[in-house]
């Protein structure tokens, strides 16, 4: 196994909070819901593993003792309780990629009902064909209302996709950067010296 | 080339920002070397960005000065050429090479003979590049007339048009061996091209509904007038941001060394930015105009 540290990106001296912090980071990164139906959710959730692996490590080694489990991921697969007929060696394939056998499966479909429409949503989508997927999601949903699996598909599309994105780059500027600290400061300065004061003597 | 992928400036750090032209002046000089002076008027940012993602998968750059046509007085800081640099020329020249080939025939004169005279300019360097990339040189040709046919057919799919151009970029990586990097690559390569393909499409919709030219944009939302309604917007926009979010997943699993920063700048603030321009109407193709626009925001 790699070293724990270089793994969560941080120096073996680091605070316990800092590699919380760092840990947590990357979980939010490579969590399996930024990985829905992609293509390289197999490589997300290597990484989320090692990650969690590492953490792990890391506690255990600086309490030696007890510690409370790290984050746990939820559902691995998006496909694991839902198929009822024939189509579980379709999603089967979809899952490992095997796009082309998946497609021409269903091709060979006659009856295409609700599943079939979401199923190919998904190769569709796989293979980033973005618009098509939304239509064939809308078909499944339009087909089967109540199904919770098509409409949250549908939904995801809808919303365009939604994904990690670093905290240093987080819409809302709530946070300062060094200018506007400094800019700050100089007009405190200068506002105090209206005043008779003084806040920053060399100023 | 297109010039859609751009990183947000203000957000770069200034290192970053000078690696990135220093990776562009490398670019050049490489192109010079391998294809002649007469290849140096392919560089672009486009593929600029391409060679600082491959490059952030190996060792650290290395750095040298060298004279410039364009800056007669002072060096420029360039790059020191590797494996990857010579990759990318090659791919580079190959792709402008066949974007010109299109015009001559697409364009009306006097852009189709100014198409002409570059492309024959440029036809030695093409040939040396076609030979060292055989394979990439086969995918441009083949997709590039799928897209053909699709627009001559006047295609309602943004999809498979946008699929053409998009397959051309994640070709880039088809020969890497390592499967961890290359299955990332290409899907972040694919998203990269559909989106440039959607933004090409919104930039140009208005001229191309005027000249009657194909636009894939016209026949899927079925517009009767240059514009978009609300709704289609919308649409569009979820469709493109969807791709840079998919781009953004792929870009996260890539261990990326020197460069990653411009990467992630260009993916998570460059490409909004440069959609919300396009969009507005503000947005400007032109590098040297930005570099002017640029000078006179700060």
């Amino acid at each position: 196994m790699r070293d724990p540290y270089e793994v969560l990106g941080v120096s073996s001296s680091a605070s316990d909070e800092e590699v919380k912090k760092a840990f947590r980071e990357l979980a939010r990164k490579y969590h399996p819901d930024n990985y829905v139906d992609n293509p390289l959710s197999d490589l997300a959730q290597e990484k989320m593993k090692e990650v969690n692996e590492a953490y792990e490590t890391i506690v255990k080694s600086r309490s030696g003792g007890s510690y409370s489990s790290g984050y746990s991921s939820s559902s691995s697969s998006a496909y694991s309780n839902y198929s009822g007929s024939g189509y579980s060696a379709i999603r089967a394939a979809i899952n490992s990629n095997n796009l082309a056998y998946a497609e021409q499966q269903l091709l060979g479909i006659r009856d295409r009902n609700a599943e079939w429409h979401f199923l190919m949503g998904s190769v569709m989508y796989r293979r980033g064909k973005l618009d098509q997927a939304r239509s064939y999601y809308e078909t499944a949903c339009q087909k089967e209302p109540n199904n919770m699996e098509y409409r949250q598909a549908l939904q995801y599309m809808q919303t365009g996709g939604g994904s990690y994105r670093p905290s240093h780059y987080s819409t809302g500027g709530g946070g300062m950067t060094t200018a506007d600290c400094c800019s700050s400061l100089i007009c405190a300065d200068c506002l105090c010296e209206c005043m008779g004061g003084d806040l920053i003597p060399c100023c | 080339m297109f010039g859609y992928i751009r990183p947000s400036r203000g957000e770069l750090k200034v290192k970053h920002y000078e690696y990135y032209k220093t990776a562009y002046c490398g670019l050049c000089n490489t192109l010079r070397r391998r294809h002649g002076p007469a290849a140096r008027f392919t560089v672009n940012y486009d593929f600029t960005f391409l060679v600082v993602l491959l490059s952030a998968l190996g060792q650290d750059p290395s750095f040298e000065y060298k004279r410039c046509p364009a800056s007669p007085v002072t060096k420029k800081c360039a790059v020191c050429e590797t494996a990857v640099f010579d990759l990318v020329a090659d791919q580079c020249v190959i792709l402008y090479y066949h974007k010109l080939m299109d015009s001559v025939s697409d364009e009306a004169f006097p852009n189709s003979l100014v198409a002409r005279l570059s492309a024959a300019a440029l036809r030695r360097a093409y040939k040396r590049a076609r030979a060292a990339l055989p394979e990439y040189d086969k995918t441009v040709v083949q997709k590039l007339s799928e897209l053909s046919a699709l627009e001559g057919s006047n295609s309602p799919s943004l999809d498979d048009t946008a699929d053409c151009f998009a397959s051309i970029l994640s070709a880039s990586v088809s020969h890497y061996e390592d499967d961890e990097l290359r299955r990332p690559l290409e899907l972040l390569l694919y998203h990269i091209g559909r989106f440039i393909y959607l933004t090409d499409a919104r930039d140009d919709l208005a001229i191309d509904y005027k000249k009657g030219s194909y636009n894939p944009l016209i026949y899927r939302f079925n517009l009767t007038g240059g514009e978009l309604t609300d709704a289609d917007a919308d649409y569009l926009t979820a469709t493109a941001g969807h791709s840079i979010n998919l781009a953004a997943s792929a870009f996260s699993l890539l261990p990326l060394k020197t460069g990653m920063e411009i990467i992630e700048n260009v993916i998570y603030l460059g490409l909004p930015e440069v959609w919300a321009q396009v969009e507005s109407g503000v947005f400007n193709k032109s590098e040297m105009n930005r570099h002017k626009e640029n000078r006179s925001n700060n």
